[in-house]
C-alpha cells in the first residue's frame, strides 16, 4: 500500500484534505493526512481509491464517522477521482420573482461546487483554490471567461446535483465545467464553463500556465478531454462584440456593496450577472427568463469603483448597427438576445462584455 | 449523528399528544442516530412529507407551496412502537393522502402497526446503504430530505435545519456575514410553516388567512449573536413560534453550531397580521387561531437576562452620523411579492455604517423594527449614527443607531446594533501560505 502523508491547511475546518499522487491509479492507494484545525476532532483521515467517503480515525486509529455535516459538505469526487458531484437545496431566500432560482443563486452554487472540488483534491482554501507551486509564485487563478445556460429553473425546496471537472485550455488556461441536474429525476438543468487563466497576485497581470503547475492539477483532470458542451459550433465559444454606443438601455452609477465583496476584498464574479441584468429592459424581465449568459472578464473591480451598465439588443444576421430591418427581425424571433458592456464610470476602460438570451415564460404575454 | 432525511410517511396520533412536553426543553435536543431504532418517548418525530414534493412534475414558476398531496403531516403516536425517521415513500394514490382541511389528527391504528413493520425493514436497509457517493435517485424522497429540509422535534413544537455554510455567504472577514444568518432563519420559519401543512398560497400565510387577504409581516426582530460561523461550519437552526400579545405572533430562533453544540444566535421576533389589500393591521380571526394556535408554546430564545444586552433607542449626548444615499432595490431583491426582502435590509443599513467599525468590530447584538415596506422602485438613504458614550459595552464596544428611509423621509426600518471587536481565531493565520507535504 502506498501512503503519503499530506497536512492540511489550517483554515480547512474539519474536513479532511487528502492528495492523491500521480501514481495513484495503479493500485489502492491510502493517503493519511493531518487535519490541522483547532476545531477538529479528528486527528488523521485516509482514504481508499474504491471508496469515495473520505473516513476519518480519531488517535487512537479507530475510526470515526464523518458526520451527516461533513457528508453534506464534502459532496464527493466521483470514483475516479477525476470529477466531484454536490448537491444542494433551493433555499427560499435564493428564489426569486419567478417563484424559481434566481440566476445568480445558480451562478453561486456553480462557484461554491467549484471551490470544494478544489478543496477536496488538496487545493488551498483560502479561496484562491491554488496549487503549492501557484502559491509558491504567488498566482491565483482568475476566470477569464464564463457561459451558463439554463434549461429549467429549479424552485423552493428543489435539489440539484452539480457535476464539475476541470482540464487544461490550450497553452494559458484551464477550464472548469458543469453539469446541473434535477437530482429527483436526473435530468439536465442546466450546463456550464468557463475559462480560468493564471495571475500573479501582486502585479496583476497574467501569467502562462507553467508546466509544473499544469503537473499539480492535471493529475485530477479527466484523461480524455470531457466538455459540457461538447457539441460543435456551440454557444459557449461565440465571439462576443463590444456593443455600438450609444446603447439602448443603461443604468449608471452601479457601486459595488459590502455583501459583493468576496473573501479577497474583491468584486464577487456573480456580482457582474447582477449588475449586466440591471440594465435589461424591464419588459423583457417582466415577461423571459435568462436562457444562456456568457461573460467575458476583461478587468476588475475594485470595492470603491462605480460601475455602467450598457445593454443593447443584437440580432442575428442584421448589421452591427442594429438597423431598423433587425427590428423586424426580432418580432418574429421567439428568443430575445443582448448584448451587454460593464465599465468603469470614470474611465470608461472596460471591466467585461456580455451577451444574454432569453426565452419566453410560459403563460406570459409579449409587450410590444 | 442526526438522520435528517426523513421521508414522507404518516403515523397516526391523537390530538393530546400536542401538547409539548415541558420538561425536555432545556436537555440537549434528541439526537436520533443511524444505529438505533429510537424510543417512541424519547423522540417523537413528525416526518416530512415534503420530500414527497420531489416527484412532482415541476413546472416553471410553479408555486412550490401549492397542490402538494400531502399538505399535513400525521404526528406519530407515542404509544405505537418503533418510530423511525425513514418512512417509506408513499405514492399520491395511497390511502393515506388527506386534503388540508380534515382529519389532521385522526389515528389509524391499522396501518399504522404495518407502516412501523415497514420502516423498520426500510431504515436497516437504508442504512447499509448510506454513503454520500451512494445515493441515486431511486430513493429521491429520502435524498431530498437528507440535504437539510429539516424535522420537527419535541412533539412537533419545534421545528430543526442544518444548514452548511457556503463559500458565497461569507463575507469580507471570512466568516458567515449577518445577512447569511438571518437567511436561514427566514428559510427555516418557511419551512416550519410548510411541514406543519399551514403554507398557504405564498410565502407567509396559513390557507385560512389567504382566505382572507391576510398576510403576515414582521414588525420587530432581535437577535444576539454569540459567535459567527465560517466556511464549511455546518449550522443548526431551531424555531418555534409562540403568541405575542393577543393578534400577533412571536418566532424565536436558536442557532448552535451542529459540531459543538455552542451557540452561534438567539433570535427572536414579531409578526403581525396585515390585510394585502388595504394594507391595514388586522385582528387574528378565530380560524387563523385555530390553525397556528397549537404550535404555541411558551420558551424564549432570549430569557430576561439576555434581554437586557439588547440595544434599543437611548439619548444621545454627541454622536458621528453617516450617510449613504442613492440605495435602490436590485431586480435579485424582490421577493416573489415584487417586495424587498426583509433580510436584505440588513445589507442597506450596514451600507452606511463607517469602514472603521466593520473592519474591526464584529455585531453582537441587533434591534430591528420594520415601519413601512419597500419596492421595486424606491430609493432610500441609509443613516448611521455611532454612539460616543461611554457606557458601551465592554471598553472597545461601539453603539449604533440606524434608520433606513425613502428620500421622502418615510421610514423604512429603524435599527439599533452592538458591536464588539473581533476575536482572531487561532487556527486562522496562514491560509494563503497554505501547507503543503
Amino acid at each position: 500500500m502506498f501512503r503519503s502523508h499530506v497536512a492540511a491547511p489550517s483554515g480547512a475546518a474539519a474536513s479532511p484534505q487528502f492528495r492523491l499522487p500521480s501514481n495513484a491509479w495503479r493500485g489502492p492507494t491510502v493517503v493519511t493526512c493531518t487535519a490541522r484545525s483547532g476545531r477538529a476532532s479528528i486527528s488523521s483521515c485516509s482514504v481508499t481509491k474504491e471508496m469515495e467517503v473520505a473516513h476519518v480515525t480519531d488517535s487512537e486509529g479507530a475510526r470515526v464517522e464523518p458526520t451527516l455535516g461533513e457528508r453534506l459538505r464534502l459532496g464527493s469526487l466521483l470514483e475516479d477521482g477525476l470529477s466531484y458531484k454536490e448537491s444542494f437545496v433551493i433555499r427560499c431566500y435564493e428564489v426569486g420573482v419567478n417563484k424559481t432560482a434566481t440566476v445568480e443563486t445558480i451562478a453561486n452554487l456553480l462557484q461554491e461546487v467549484g471551490c470544494n472540488h478544489a478543496q477536496s483534491v488538496g487545493f488551498s482554501t483560502d479561496g484562491f483554490a491554488t496549487t503549492t507551486t501557484m502559491r509558491k509564485l504567488r498566482l491565483i487563478w482568475v476566470t477569464n471567461r464564463m457561459h451558463i445556460e439554463i434549461y429549467k429553473y429549479p424552485a423552493w425546496g428543489d435539489v440539484v446535483e452539480i457535476e464539475t471537472w476541470c482540464q487544461s485550455e490550450g497553452r494559458i488556461g484551464t477550464r472548469r465545467d458543469w453539469i446541473i441536474k434535477d437530482l429527483s429525476n436526473g435530468e439536465v438543468i442546466g450546463r456550464a464553463t468557463s475559462k480560468w487563466v493564471m495571475m500573479h497576485q501582486d502585479t496583476r497581470k497574467l501569467q502562462r500556465v507553467s508546466d509544473e503547475v499544469r503537473e499539480e492539477y492535471l493529475v485530477f483532470c479527466p484523461r480524455t478531454p470531457r466538455f459540457s458542451f461538447p457539441e460543435e459550433d456551440n454557444a459557449s465559444l461565440k465571439k462576443i462584440p463590444k456593443l455600438d454606443e450609444p446603447s439602448e438601455n443603461s443604468r449608471l452609477g452601479l457601486v459595488p456593496r459590502r455583501a459583493d465583496l468576496d473573501m479577497n476584498q474583491h468584486v464577487n464574479n456573480v456580482t457582474y450577472i447582477g449588475w449586466v441584468l440591471e440594465s435589461m429592459p424591464q419588459d423583457i424581465i417582466d415577461t423571459h427568463e435568462l436562457e444562456t449568459i456568457t461573460l467575458e472578464y476583461r478587468r476588475e473591480c475594485q470595492h470603491d469603483d462605480s460601475v455602467d451598465s450598457l445593454t443593447s439588443a443584437e440580432f442575428e444576421g442584421a448589421s452591427e448597427n442594429g438597423s431598423s430591418n433587425g427590428v423586424a427581425l426580432s418580432m418574429h424571433n421567439p428568443q430575445h438576445q443582448f448584448l451587454h458592456l460593464l465599465r468603469l464610470s470614470g474611465t470608461g476602460l472596460e471591466i467585461n462584455r456580455g451577451r444574454t438570451v432569453w426565452r419566453k415564460l410560459k403563460g406570459k404575454k409579449e409587450k410590444l | 449523528m442526526a438522520a435528517s432525511f426523513a421521508a414522507a410517511g404518516f403515523f397516526p396520533k391523537t390530538n393530546s399528544s400536542i401538547k409539548p412536553a415541558k420538561n425536555s426543553f432545556l436537555d440537549k435536543p434528541d439526537v436520533i442516530s443511524l444505529n438505533s431504532v429510537p424510543k417512541p418517548n424519547k423522540s417523537d418525530t413528525i416526518s416530512s412529507m415534503k420530500a414527497q414534493a420531489q416527484t412532482l412534475p415541476k413546472i416553471n414558476g410553479t408555486n412550490p407551496g401549492v397542490k402538494h398531496p400531502f399538505e399535513n403531516v400525521l404526528l406519530e403516536d407515542p404509544l405505537k412502537k418503533s418510530s423511525s425517521p425513514l418512512d417509506p415513500p408513499i405514492p399520491s394514490s395511497s390511502p393515506f393522502q388527506m386534503t388540508p382541511s380534515k382529519t389532521f389528527y385522526n389515528s389509524l391504528p391499522d396501518w399504522s402497526v404495518l407502516l412501523a413493520a415497514m420502516m423498520s425493514y426500510i431504515f436497516l436497509a437504508a442504512e447499509k446503504q448510506f454513503t454520500l457517493s451512494d445515493w441515486k435517485p431511486k430513493r429521491p424522497e429520502m435524498l431530498a430530505d437528507a440535504f437539510g429540509f429539516g424535522r420537527m422535534i419535541q412533539d412537533g413544537s419545534v421545528f430543526r435545519q442544518t444548514f452548511p455554510i457556503r463559500s458565497y455567504e461569507i463575507g469580507a472577514d471570512r466568516t458567515a456575514s449577518i445577512e447569511t444568518l438571518m437567511n436561514h432563519l427566514q428559510e427555516t420559519a418557511l419551512n416550519h410553516v410548510k411541514i406543519a401543512g399551514l403554507l398557504g398560497d405564498g410565502f407567509g400565510a396559513t390557507p385560512e388567512m389567504s382566505k382572507r387577504n391576510l398576510i403576515w409581516v414582521v414588525s420587530r426582530i432581535q437577535l444576539l449573536v454569540e459567535k459567527y460561523p465560517s466556511w464549511g461550519d455546518v449550522v443548526e437552526v431551531d424555531t418555534w413560534v409562540g403568541a405575542s400579545g393577543k393578534n400577533g405572533m412571536r418566532r424565536d430562533w436558536h442557532v448552535r453550531d451542529y459540531k459543538s453544540g455552542q451557540t452561534i444566535l438567539r433570535a427572536t421576533s414579531v409578526w403581525v397580521m396585515m390585510n394585502k389589500e388595504t394594507r391595514r393591521l388586522a385582528k387574528m380571526p378565530e380560524e387563523v387561531r385555530a390553525e397556528i394556535g397549537p404550535y404555541f408554546i411558551d420558551r424564549l430564545a432570549i430569557r430576561a437576562e439576555d434581554a437586557k444586552k439588547l440595544p434599543k433607542a437611548e439619548k444621545k449626548d454627541s454622536s458621528e452620523r453617516f450617510v449613504r444615499e442613492g440605495l435602490t432595490p436590485k431586480w435579485g431583491d424582490l421577493d416573489v411579492n415584487q417586495h424587498v426582502n426583509n433580510v436584505k435590509y440588513i445589507g442597506w443599513i450596514l451600507e452606511s455604517a463607517p469602514i472603521s467599525i466593520l473592519e474591526k468590530h464584529e455585531l453582537a447584538s441587533m434591534t430591528l423594527e420594520y415601519r413601512k415596506e419597500c419596492g421595486r422602485d424606491s430609493v432610500l438613504q441609509s443613516l448611521t449614527s455611532v454612539s460616543s458614550s461611554a457606557d458601551c459595552t465592554g471598553e472597545d464596544g461601539v453603539r449604533c443607531e440606524h434608520l433606513l428611509q425613502l428620500e421622502s423621509g418615510a421610514e423604512i426600518v429603524k435599527g439599533y446594533t452592538e458591536w464588539r471587536p473581533k476575536r482572531t481565531e487561532e487556527g486562522n493565520a496562514g491560509a494563503i501560505s497554505g501547507q503543503s507535504a
